[in-house]
């Protein structure tokens, strides 16, 4: 094979692939190099010295070109004068290298003699300490003892904090510069560098706010000395102590596999897990220090039953009976239908197929959602799972090839880890495409941009589709796509000239675009929550490019919804949704949507109303108000919110630490977390809860059953009743039994259980611990990497093009301004509970103004304006920054002190800005 | 009197002709006029060609040959670098300094050819922070240049453009190192780069890039106009050419020289340098090509001050800067010095340098004041051996030399100091 090299590493042959290193070659043959500064994810620089190794290379006849050869006929090696670093040296056929010998061990005992000359040797209060590479290699290739006996080794000022987050201590820094490759290379925020030289060589950080990036603890992995610290971790605990458990990050829909370090039952730290389908081995700081939620003191330990008007501890018994017997009452009275459910987006798969069981089967209500009910919320994806990325895809095996299209998203905000692997397929050749209404960091390792109006992104859409429907050759194939003829009047008048006039893009760039998409040979199409909130043809548009660039279903192609929440696609496969049961399945009657079920609590028909993991009142305040016409309210949370608050009922729940479940992530990945921490109150899981009061209740169907008794024989109907008790029973022991039940009724989950989940075969391939990261950080992945559920597109079949229309937005004269709502990492989540550490870096309560907007208004930053819309007004300091576009007003999401819904309206929101008096 | 006679001088010409860096008188004396010729009737290969057939090598130290350096470049990628490293920072070295206070415009007209041939429309000269009379000096002789039409766009009205930066150090001897020096225009920490890609490959911008030394550019022009074979009528076969060599130390008459390549140390310090200051001391070492160099002894006088010769006595020509040294030195100090200087400029970068020019340092200085132990000969020699040949670049090994030179030739004076 050409591309294959065939090298003898200590006598031993080995092959791999052109390009290998000399370091990783080895790898592959267990003969350990040592290594600092090579990290196997980043570029090598051959900084440590530490690698050095003999090389040679078969002597050429200068004369012949041929390989010269001995008496015994084998090919003469001339061994290259000097020892070469391992990880920067490419293998070469018939290369000869030797790691061990008298010249080589020499050079590594010198390496390590210098790296400990500055070092100050203090282990035992080193929190790197029983993972930690310099103690490792000293202890395999040092030399033992040091001849370096004087007491002027380097000293700084230590640990200084390099940012909040991350701690530095310059007196154990071995000069590796990972971390600074790291920020360079990987995470793109190129924040570290080094400044001075020789022995006062030293890592800075250059941003101000100090280490500005939402991957810095990434660098305390890699630290290959105790260096690099985290602010979280610091002094908490011995590495050897700590038992880590699987665990899938429950913040943002990448699903990053963690491990929660557990000591006393504690979480002392987390930890990334290698899966190179979802994080490989990354995660943000989010997830990293956004764990103390739940150790919180704040945390509910006891059912609440509110008597006399406050809210009372009570026992479960009490609590459970209470809940049970009030919706007997009210379906009895009322029916099944004055029941309304609201169940969040970051519940366990488990939870949520419980929880559309409970009120569709055992109370007979087709009302339930998996939004809060506010002006914010987004219109329910099918997209993501219809024309989803297909089932054995994996980005970090694409590049050349690959158009990666991001359309209406900021990954950086709303799902961190993709921003790191989408830059990753364009490092690797794939061509990367953003489209938004303003700058976002992805914009930087983009090969074409494009920022449209906001309210034209139809335009832009109509633009990129013409060309695509155009070129679907007539016979037969435009028969296969259902919708063809529909798209045609609404394509007619489109163009690129268009596009250039009605959304502001630019003409060449889109037409280098539409070349891309058309050239595709995966098409990889990301959108998110502005995508989503502009409205669903503009997410349709982005199917129909899928579609009619012939990627439906196809390999490596398809839609990723950043939808918010760990679970939204879980709960949208779910059926946790009113117009949708499990797996999408058609349903008789389609129930209310959220913000309908508090209309109708408003007008006095909800009864009842039953929240999992939302906190409505929290985003919208006014929901209070109609929360108080309802006769029952029952939550079901970690921490008393503002709706638990108002609730009749409150059942505390153990958190994602606390219990084991599956979350379904933005790739359709099914992932399993485990029990890492005992509770220490007396919660319960969610889909328990639910499961004890559909026990005490009698299913919907079963009391149907009881009550055609006159209709027929009473043979006839003691059996009808005791099928339809025996098919509405409830008696999962875990979740694993619910996970079986989701299996047998949701055919895209068909091939899901937790033994699938487990299989951690494949990727992994080495032993725990091996020296790929020299004993460092184990990013061992024991729990199992998960599993991706096909898309529809998959199956098959006719594909269908989606209703698509264009619109353009017309600005109302009196409101000249265009409100867009902002998601950020660092909101006021609940999640986000008890993390102080991540206070400062919290979105602030600002409305963003482009400067040459606030000089036109005559705005400083910190003025406070009024932002009006048709339906409310706001209040807020101005921020002057130019990642705001002109004419645009950027506001933030889920921010204390900013009521975005009192203003919000369906697509872009019109507002007028004035200084507010006062 | 001088036993070879240098017929006439090619770099340091400002010694025959009087105001040479003014520009009228450097175009009286048919300044800028070889340009001319090579720009509006030479074609870039020609002079790569006639270049390569001088035989002229590169005389930052390495002694590379030039025209097969330019020959590297590749023809197809834009744009292209030429810089002028002018970042003498050798100690002991002061010749480029002299070329660019007093012959800058043969200087300037040597990088116009030299872009020219490489294709290059971009000229950095990076010199050396320190010299900041030579800095604005050259920016005013560039300026001169352009006013005359030499520099600038469509120069001798040959369809091409040539512009000339002048770029300051900022004070870090590894920035003589050439990708370090990339790194420091770039606006970089000042630390050398990891080889390949070479700079005619993926320099500057990580575009090709010819990095050549003043002294080397100078004689650039003197090569098109009067050609190869004259050119090699000066120095030796495998060495032609002449050399500007600073000489300084303990001889009576320390300076530049601009001697042709060939003629031995024993010539280079007893007739042109006017031999020991003090007769009655005798002559100890000599550090005969910069900091870096190893060290020679009497018993060395013979070499032939050529690379082929120097490297066979196991030292090299280096930058061109001869040290001489009497026996009033102390070898301990003297190596202490050297270690010194490599120890303050080493960058950082590599585990084995910046600790190990500590510790030499640490060894040396012990010994200088008397607190010296039995073992520290062979500690030097096993410190200097983990270091040579395995940092990262070559500084590391410079710091190697003086203990390796100063423990062969001098191990019974170092182990008299210990006792």
């Amino acid at each position: 094979m050409p591309d294959e090299v065939t090298l003898t590493i200590d006598g031993q042959s080995v092959t791999v692939p052109k390009g290998t290193v000399v370091v990783e070659a080895a790898r592959k043959i267990e003969n350990l190099i040592p290594v600092f500064c090579y990290h196997p994810k980043m570029a090598p620089v051959g900084m440590c010295r530490m690698c050095l190794v003999k090389v040679g290379t078969p002597k050429v006849d200068r004369g012949t070109g041929k390989v010269e050869l001995d008496t015994d006929g084998k090919p003469v090696i001339q061994m290259m004068p000097r020892l070469q670093t391992a990880c920067t040296t490419p293998v070469s056929e018939g290369m000869v290298v030797v790691t061990k010998d008298a010249e080589v061990e020499h050079a590594q005992k010198g390496v390590l003699e210098a790296l400990l000359t500055s070092h100050p040797l203090d282990c035992p209060v080193c929190d790197k300490g029983g993972e930690c590479p310099l103690q490792n290699l000293t202890m395999g290739w040092g030399p033992g003892q040091s001849r370096f006996d004087y007491s002027d080794k380097v000293h700084f000022q230590k640990p200084i904090p390099l940012g909040d987050l991350i701690y530095l201590d310059r007196e154990r820094c071995i000069l590796c510069a990972r971390c600074v490759r790291f920020q360079d290379e990987i995470a793109g925020d190129p924040v570290l560098g080094f400044d001075n030289r020789g022995r006062s060589w030293m890592i800075i950080s250059k941003s101000d706010p100090a280490f500005d990036s939402k991957f810095s603890g990434n660098t305390t992995d890699i630290c290959p000395v105790g260096a690099l610290t985290s602010a979280d971790f610091r002094f908490k605990a011995r590495v050897w102590e700590l038992q880590p458990v699987p665990t899938v990050c429950n913040h943002c829909p990448v699903g990053c596999n963690m491990t929660f370090d557990m000591r006393a039952n504690e979480i002392m730290r987390v930890m990334p897990r290698e899966n190179d389908a979802v994080n490989e081995i990354w995660i943000c700081d989010r997830g990293r220090f956004a764990h103390h939620f739940v150790a919180s003191p704040e945390r509910l330990t006891t059912p609440l039953v509110r008597k006399n008007g406050k809210l009372q501890e009570a026992s479960w018994e009490e609590a459970l009976d209470l809940v049970a017997r009030q919706l007997d009452g009210i379906r009895e009275s009322a029916g099944g239908k004055a029941v309304g459910g609201l169940a969040g987006p970051s519940l366990a798969n488990e939870d949520l197929f419980a929880f559309q069981r409970f009120f569709r089967e055992t109370l007979g209500s087709p009302n339930i959602d998996c939004r809060p009910g506010t002006a914010l919320d987004l219109p329910l994806d099918d997209f993501g799972a219809e024309y989803g990325l297909t089932s054995g895809t994996d980005l970090m095996q694409l590049g050349k090839g690959t158009v990666v299209l991001v359309f209406g998203a900021d990954p950086e905000e709303e799902a961190p880890v993709h921003l790191l692997r989408i830059r990753n397929i364009a490092k690797r050749g794939g061509t990367l495409i953003t489209i938004n209404g303003r700058a976002t960091k992805l914009d930087r390792f983009a090969e074409h941009t494009l920022h449209y109006r906001y309210g034209a992104e139809t335009e832009v859409l109509a633009a990129m589709l013409k060309p695509l429907y155009d070129a679907v050759p007539p016979e037969g194939k435009r028969a296969a796509l259902r919708g063809f003829g529909d798209l045609r009047g609404v394509l007619a008048n489109a163009s690129a000239e268009r596009a250039v006039a009605n959304a502001g893009v630019d003409g060449p760039t889109l037409e280098k675009i539409n070349q891309a998409l058309a050239s595709a040979t995966n098409l990889v199409i990301f959108y998110g929550q502005e995508a989503l909130r502009a409205g669903t043809s503009v997410t349709a548009g982005l199917a129909n490019i899928l579609t009619l660039a012939r990627k439906a279903g196809a390999p490596n192609s398809g839609l990723v919804a950043l939808v918010p929440g760990a679970n939204a696609r879980g709960a949208l496969d779910m059926g946790v949704r009113p117009d949708r049961g499990p797996g999408y399945s058609a349903l008789k009657q389609p129930g209310m949507a959220a913000h309908e079920m508090f209309d109708a609590a408003r007008q006095g028909r909800m009864k009842a109303l039953y929240i999992a993991g939302l906190d409505p009142v929290q985003a919208d305040p006014t929901l209070a108000e109609a929360l108080k016409k309802v006769d029952l309210v029952v939550v079901q949370e970690l921490f008393l919110t503002a709706t638990a608050q108002l609730a009749d009922v409150v059942f505390p729940v153990l958190s994602v630490a606390e219990r084991e479940g599956t979350f379904t992530n933005a790739e359709r990945r099914v992932q399993r977390f485990r029990q890492a921490r005992r509770p220490v109150a007396p919660q319960r899981p969610d889909w328990q809860i639910l499961q004890s009061l559909a026990r005490q209740l009698s299913a919907e169907a079963v009391i149907a059953a009881s009550a055609n008794v006159s209709d027929k024989s009473r043979r006839q109907a003691r059996r009808a009743e005791e099928q339809a008790r025996k098919r509405t029973d409830w008696s999962y022991a875990s979740p694993a039994e619910i996970l079986m039940d989701i299996a047998a009724s949701v055919p895209l989950y068909k091939h899901i259980s937790y033994a699938s989940l487990e299989s951690a075969l494949g990727v992994w391939g080495r032993k725990p611990n091996e020296a790929y990261y020299f004993d460092g950080t184990s990013y061992e992945n024991t729990g199992g990497l998960g599993k991706q559920v096909p898309a529809g597109a998959e199956n098959g079949g006719t594909l269908s093009l989606q209703p698509f229309n264009v619109r353009t937005f017309s600005q109302p004269a009196e409101r000249p301004w265009k409100l867009i709502a902002t998601p950020f990492l660092y909101d006021d989540s609940t999640l986000l509970n008890g993390s102080a550490l991540l206070n400062n870096r919290k979105a602030r309560p600002v409305a963003a103004l482009n400067p040459a907007d606030a000089d036109s208004l005559g705005l400083k930053d910190g003025d406070v304006i009024s932002i009006a819309s048709g339906r409310g007004e706001l209040r807020l300091s101005v921020q002057r920054t130019r990642l705001a576009p002109q004419g645009v007003v950027l506001v933030p999401l889920h921010v204390q002190g900013v009521p975005l819904v009192t203003v919000v309206e369906a697509g872009v929101t019109a507002v007028a800005i004035r200084r507010a008096e006062g | 009197m001088p036993k070879t006679q240098l017929q006439e001088h090619i770099v340091l010409r400002n010694r025959e002709i009087a105001n040479i860096a003014d520009i009228a008188v450097y175009t009286q004396h048919g300044g800028y006029e070889t340009a001319r010729k090579a720009l509006t009737t030479m074609s870039a290969q020609a002079i790569v060609d006639e270049v390569k057939k001088s035989g002229l090598r590169g005389r930052g130290g390495a002694g590379f040959p030039t025209g097969v350096k330019w020959g590297f470049v590749p023809r197809e990628i834009f744009p292209k670098y030429l810089i002028v490293n002018a970042d003498e920072s050798e100690p002991g070295t002061f010749n480029n300094h002299e070329i660019i206070d007093h012959n800058p415009h043969q200087l300037i007209e040597g990088i116009i050819i030299s872009a020219f041939a490489i294709g290059a429309n971009t000229a950095y000269i990076y010199i050396r922070g320190e010299f900041a009379y030579g800095a604005r000096l050259l920016e005013q002789k560039i300026a001169e240049a352009r006013a005359k039409g030499f520099v600038g766009k469509n120069v001798f009205e040959s369809g091409f453009d040539i512009e000339i930066y002048v770029h300051r150090g900022a004070g870090a001897y590894i920035c003589g190192e050439e990708t370090a020096l990339l790194e420091s225009l770039e606006g970089k920490i000042g630390q050398p780069r990891l080889k390949p890609p070479f700079p005619a490959v993926a320099g500057l911008y990580a575009k090709p890039t010819v990095v050549n030394n003043v002294e080397t550019l100078t004689n650039v022009p003197r090569i098109i106009e009067k050609g190869a074979d004259w050119y090699r009528t000066f120095g030796t076969e495998r060495s032609p050419g002449t050399k500007a060599v600073s000489i300084s130390g303990h001889v009576k008459n320390p300076g530049n020289y601009e001697i042709p390549l060939g003629i031995t140390m024993r010539e280079f310090i007893y007739d042109w340098a006017g031999g020991m200051r003090d007769p009655n001391v005798p002559l100890k070492f000599i550090i005969p090509g910069g900091a870096s160099s190893s060290w020679l002894t009497p018993e060395h006088l013979d070499t032939p001050l050529t690379w082929d010769d120097m490297a066979a006595a196991g030292t090299m020509l280096g930058s061109g800067a001869v040290v001489v040294l009497d026996e009033s030195v102390s070898v301990v100090k003297a190596a202490l010095r050297v270690d010194e200087f490599f120890k303050h400029e080493s960058c950082g970068k590599c585990a084995p340098c910046r600790e190990g020019t500590h510790f030499l340092v640490k060894v040396w200085e012990r010994i200088d004041e008397g607190h010296g132990r039995p073992d520290d000969i062979e500690l030097l020699s096993d410190v200097g051996r983990q270091m040579l040949g395995k940092c990262f670049c070559p500084l590391g090994d410079s710091a190697v030399s003086a203990v390796n030179s100063a423990v062969k030739f001098f191990r019974d004076e170092i182990a008299a100091q210990i006792k």
